[in-house]
C-alpha cells in the first residue's frame, strides 16, 4: 500500500438476479459504483492505470453470495459509514453493500485469508426428501473421496480435509436445503453442486440442485475458530 | 392488456445458456414502470451484447420514459441457445424489465439497422409469437414499427412492419406515440389506426401503398393507396435544433462485456465531405455540431451517472468538429488523474487526425490507428470524392509513428465504379509506401513491433447515393480482382483480410431490392437463415435457395446497371437530398471531379437545407 492510502474493506451481496452475473462482470459492476458515488479511489500507476481493488475468491456464474468481500484503496479519509451510505446509492439493489470498515496495511489480502466458505444448496424433484438426500450425503462422504472431472481433467478431493464441518440437512418448501462447509484455496475449492450432484447420483435419487447460495466467507484463525474479515 | 412476469419461466433456461447476463435486467439506469397505461418495448434485432450500445435506443428509451403513462423496455434476441430453449418449453419472447411477453404490449419498436440482420427481424417476431407480416396481424397484435440506418430502402423488408420511421427519431416517436395512444382512446381499428399514423411526418406504412406495374409487367414505382393520407413521397424527420435534442445522459450501464462498452456522446450529427459511395453521408444531411460547452457538461454529467471508464466521443466523423480540439483539451483538464479515457471512433487520414489522437491518449496506452483512404490511386479516390492525397496520408503514418504508434490499420475497397486493374495495384503501391514510411519512422530496434492490417471489402453500391444506379462486380469479377491485388501487394509485415464476397453479394441484393426481396428474406429465414451478420453463422447456400425457391433474380438487382429513366424501388423515399443532385454527382464523378465539403465550401445544391428548412450547425467557423 503507498503512503496515504486508506484500505476500505466492503461487504456485499451477489443475490436475486444477479447471481447470474460473471465474476468479471461483478468486478466491472462494482468498479463502475466505485465512480458512480463519487469514492476518492487510488489509481495503479503504469501502462494502463486502473482502479485500487481486490476481491475475494470468485463466485461462479448461477451461485450467490451473501457476505462476499472487496478491499478498495481510497486517497482520502472519510468515515466508514459515509463511504457505505455512498455506495448504497450507486449501486444495483442485488448488489448492495452491507457493511464497510477500514483495515490495516499488514493484513494479508482477501483471495489469500478466506479459506472457509458456507453453502446452502437446495435441491427439489421426488428424490429430496431430507432423509433420503441426508443418507445419499452421508455415504457419500464416508466413502472418504469424490472424484470430479472438469474439462476433461480429474480431481481428487479428500472429503474429510474439504469438509471440515458435518453438514446439515433441512426440510424446505418444495424440498431440502443442505448447508455445509468448504475449504477453499489455491490448490482448489470443491465445489458444493459438484458434491451435491454426486450424492444425489449415487443414490439414484431423482432430485436436481436448483439454487446454491454462498452465506458465508471465513477466516480460519489459528485456535481453528472462523471469523469474518470485518 | 394482460401483464405476465415470464421470470419464473425464464430463470430455469439460465443454467443451460451461454453468458445469462443477456437475459436478466437489474442493469443500472433501467427504468420499471410498472403502472403506465401505454407500453413500448424496444428491440435491436441481434445479442443483448450488440444491440445494448445503440445510442439511437437509448436516447428512444429515455424520451418515451419521460412521456407520462408511457413506458419503454427494452428486448434484444436471444442467442440460439436461449431461443432454442425458449421454444422448447414455450417461452415467448420478452422485454428485460418487466419479463412481459413482447406481443403484449402496445408498441413494438425493431430497430433495422443494417441489411444482415433482416433475418432477424423474423426470428424476433416469430418468437415473440406476432404475426410476420404486417397484412396477417389482427387487432390484438401489437403495432410493429421499424426505423434505423437501413430505412433508405425499406422495401425488402417494408411487409413486416405496420409502418417504418424514415428519419431522425427524438421528435417523431412521441408524435407516433400520441398518434397510437389517440387511435386507442377511439378505439379505432388496426385499419384506421394505420391511416391516423400514415399522417404523421416521417411515417411510411407499407401496406397504404402500392406497386405499380407498366404495360410490359415492368416495375413503374411505388405509390400510395388512393384515399389515404399516404404522401407520394415519404420525406425524412431531421432534429434541427441537435445542440437542443436530448441525449442519453443517464444511460444504462451494462453487466456484461458488450460493444462500445463505455459512455458514448453524439457531439456531431451529419456529414457533408460528400463521399459518393457513402450512404450514411447523404442520408444524414446536414451537418449540426454541438457546442463544446454542452458537450463538456454532458460528458460529466454522463460519467458521474454511469460510472464508466471512458468516454467515446462519437459520429460519422468526429475530427471533422470545428472545435474538437478545444474539447478535448478541457476534456483532458477535466479527466485528469481519474483513470477515465477519451476515445475517438474514426480518424481523418490527415495531420489533424493524428495531432487528435495524440491528445486522447497523451501518456497512456497507444492502441491502432485506422484509416481509410478506400482507394490505392488519386484518379479513384477523386472518383469517388475522398478528398484525401498520398502525401495526407503518409504524412499521418510518419507523424504517427514519430508519435510511438506502432500499428496502423487501413481500409480500401476493390470494384468501384470506373475501377481498373491500375488501381487495384495500386492499393499494394500505397501499402508499400505506408509500411516504408511507418518503417522509416520507427527507431530501428522497435521495427520488429511493427505492423500493418490491410482491410478490403467490396464495394455496394446503395440506395440514395450518386452510385445507386451502378452494377456491383459479380463474384467472379471479384476473386479475380482479389487475385490482381494479392499478386501487388507486399507480403512482409502486411496483415491483409478480406470482407467475405458472398456476404457484399447478398448486402448488395437487400441494398437496392424492391418489395419482391421480402420473399426471399422470409423463405431464408425459414430455411434456417438467422444471425447472418455473424460470419460463421452465414450460409450463402440459404439465400441461394432463397432465391430459386421465390424466383427473384438475385444478380438483375446486385449487377445490373440501371438507367437513368428507370424508376427506382425506394423513389417513394426521401431523404432530402434531390436525386439530380444525386445524378449530377454520379456524372461528376465519371469526370473524376470532386465536389467539396458544402459546410465550409458553399452549398453545392443537394436541396437538404432548402428540402427540410434547416441550416448546417457548426460550433466554430473553422475545421481544425
Ligand atoms: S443543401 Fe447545400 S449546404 Fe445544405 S447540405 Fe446540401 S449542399 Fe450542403
Amino acid at each position: 500500500m503507498a503512503n496515504g492510502e486508506f484500505r476500505l474493506r466492503v461487504r456485499y451481496g451477489k443475490v436475486g438476479r444477479l447471481r447470474w452475473l460473471s465474476h468479471l462482470e461483478v468486478l466491472h459492476a462494482l468498479e463502475r459504483t466505485v465512480r458512480r458515488a463519487g469514492l476518492p479511489y487510488a489509481v495503479t500507476h503504469g501502462f494502463s492505470p486502473h482502479m485500487k481493488v481486490a476481491f475475494g475468491p470468485a463466485l461462479p456464474v448461477g451461485t450467490a453470495g451473501e457476505n462476499e468481500y472487496y478491499d478498495i484503496w481510497l486517497t482520502r479519509y472519510t468515515k466508514a459509514e459515509e463511504l457505505l451510505s455512498l455506495l448504497a446509492s450507486a449501486m444495483p439493489q442485488d448488489l448492495a453493500p452491507t457493511a464497510a470498515g477500514y483495515v490495516g496495511d499488514s493484513e494479508p489480502s482477501l483471495g489469500a485469508a478466506l479459506t472457509i466458505a458456507r453453502y446452502q444448496v437446495e435441491v427439489t424433484g421426488k428424490g429430496s426428501l431430507t432423509e433420503q438426500v441426508h443418507a445419499a450425503m452421508k455415504s457419500l462422504v464416508d466413502s472418504g473421496t469424490l472424484t470430479v472431472t472438469h474439462k476433461g481433467k480429474h480431481k481428487v478431493f479428500d472429503l474429510a480435509r474439504s469438509l471440515p464441518e458435518e453438514t446439515r440437512v433441512t426440510q424446505s418448501a418444495d424440498g431440502s436445503r443442505i448447508e455445509l462447509a468448504v475449504r477453499i484455496g489455491p490448490e482448489g475449492s470443491l465445489r458444493p453442486e459438484a458434491l451435491v450432484r454426486a450424492a444425489l447420483q449415487s443414490a439414484q435419487l431423482d432430485a436436481t440442485v436448483v439454487r446454491v447460495t454462498r452465506t458465508d466467507t471465513l477466516i480460519e484463525q489459528q485456535e481453528g475458530l472462523w471469523a469474518r474479515p470485518l | 392488456m394482460t401483464r405476465t412476469d415470464l421470470w419464473p419461466a425464464i430463470e430455469p433456461l439460465l443454467a443451460r445458456v451461454e453468458r445469462p447476463a443477456r437475459y436478466i435486467d437489474r442493469e443500472w439506469g433501467a427504468l420499471h414502470d410498472g403502472e403506465a397505461a401505454y407500453r413500448a418495448c424496444l428491440i435491436y434485432p441481434d445479442t443483448y451484447e450488440i444491440g445494448q450500445a445503440n445510442q439511437a435506443l437509448a436516447i428512444l428509451y429515455g424520451v418515451l420514459n419521460a412521456i407520462p403513462g408511457v413506458a419503454a423496455e427494452r428486448a434484444y434476441l436471444p442467442w440460439m441457445d436461449m431461443s432454442a430453449a425458449m421454444r422448447e418449453t414455450g417461452v415467448p419472447l420478452f422485454s428485460l424489465e418487466s419479463c412481459g411477453a413482447v406481443r403484449d404490449f402496445d408498441l413494438v419498436g425493431i430497430t433495422i439497422p443494417y441489411e444482415l440482420t433482416y433475418s432477424n427481424i423474423l426470428e424476433t417476431l416469430d418468437l415473440a409469437g406476432v404475426p410476420l407480416r404486417a397484412v396477417d396481424r389482427s387487432e390484438s397484435d401489437p403495432l410493429v414499427v421499424g426505423g434505423g440506418p437501413s430505412v433508405f430502402n425499406p422495401e425488402p423488408v417494408a411487409a413486416f412492419f405496420d409502418a417504418i420511421l424514415i428519419g431522425e427519431g427524438e421528435e417523431a416517436v412521441g408524435e407516433i406515440v400520441s398518434a397510437h395512444r389517440a387511435a386507442k382512446a377511439a378505439s379505432a381499428s388496426r385499419a384506421e389506426t394505420l391511416h391516423a399514423l400514415a399522417a404523421v411526418p416521417g411515417v411510411y406504412v407499407p401496406s397504404l401503398y402500392e406497386t405499380v406495374r407498366d404495360a410490359k409487367g415492368a416495375y413503374a414505382g411505388t405509390q400510395p393507396l388512393p384515399d389515404t393520407a399516404a404522401r407520394p413521397v415519404v420525406e425524412k424527420r431531421v432534429v434541427a435544433d441537435f445542440d437542443a435534442a436530448p441525449v442519453a445522459i443517464a444511460g444504462i450501464v451494462p453487466f456484461m462485456d458488450v460493444v462500445h462498452d463505455r459512455y458514448g456522446l453524439e457531439v456531431l450529427r451529419g456529414c457533408t465531405r460528400g463521399c459518393r459511395i457513402c450512404q450514411a453521408g447523404m442520408v444524414y444531411r446536414h451537418v449540426r455540431e454541438r457546442t463544446p460547452d454542452h458537450i463538456l457538461r454532458d460528458v460529466v454529467a454522463g460519467l458521474a451517472c454511469t460510472g464508466y471508464d471512458e468516454v467515446s466521443l462519437t459520429s460519422l466523423s468526429t475530427t471533422d468538429h470545428s472545435q474538437l480540439e478545444e474539447v478535448l483539451r478541457r476534456l483532458q483538464r477535466r479527466l485528469e488523474g481519474t483513470g477515465v479515457s477519451v476515445s475517438l471512433p474514426s480518424l481523418r487520414v490527415d495531420a489533424f487526425g493524428v495531432e487528435m489522437a495524440r491528445l486522447v491518449s497523451a501518456g497512456g496506452k497507444k492502441s491502432g490507428l485506422t484509416f481509410a483512404p478506400e482507394a490505392g490511386t488519386q484518379r479513384m479516390r477523386d472518383v469517388i470524392n475522398k478528398n484525401v492525397t498520398e502525401e495526407d496520408l503518409l504524412g499521418s503514418v510518419q507523424r504517427a509513428f514519430e508519435s510511438g504508434w506502432r500499428r496502423v490499420k487501413l481500409y480500401f475497397m476493390i470494384g468501384l465504379p470506373t475501377e481498373t486493374d491500375e488501381d487495384i495495384q495500386g492499393i499494394g503501391e500505397l501499402v508499400h509506401k505506408v509500411f516504408r514510411t511507418a518503417r522509416e519512422a520507427t527507431p530501428p530496434a522497435q521495427r520488429g513491433g511493427l505492423k500493418v492490417a490491410v482491410s478490403v471489402s467490396t464495394f455496394v453500391p446503395k440506395a440514395q447515393t450518386p452510385f445507386q444506379w451502378e452494377p456491383q462486380i459479380s463474384f467472379d469479377e471479384i476473386g479475380r480482382r482479389q487475385q490482381v491485388l494479392r499478386d501487388s501487394m507486399p507480403h512482409k509485415g502486411v496483415d491483409l483480410h478480406w470482407h467475405d464476397a458472398e456476404i457484399s453479394f447478398l448486402e448488395g441484393v437487400m441494398a437496392r431490392g424492391g418489395r419482391e426481396v421480402a420473399d426471399v428474406v422470409e423463405a431464408a429465414w425459414r430455411g434456417g437463415a438467422v444471425f447472418d451478420a455473424w460470419t460463421e453463422q452465414f450460409r450463402l447456400q440459404r439465400w441461394l435457395g432463397a432465391f430459386a425457391e421465390t424466383g427473384v433474380d438475385a444478380e438483375s438487382i446486385a449487377n445490373r446497371e440501371r438507367l437513368q429513366s428507370e424508376p427506382l424501388p425506394w423513389a417513394h423515399i426521401s431523404a432530402g437530398v434531390a436525386p439530380g443532385y444525386l445524378w449530377r454527382e454520379r456524372e461528376r464523378a465519371f469526370a473524376g471531379k470532386t465536389t467539396p465539403d458544402c459546410s465550409f465550401a458553399g452549398c453545392t445544391g443537394c436541396d437538404v437545407c432548402d428540402d427540410l428548412e434547416v441550416k448546417i450547425v457548426l460550433a466554430g467557423d473553422s475545421r481544425g
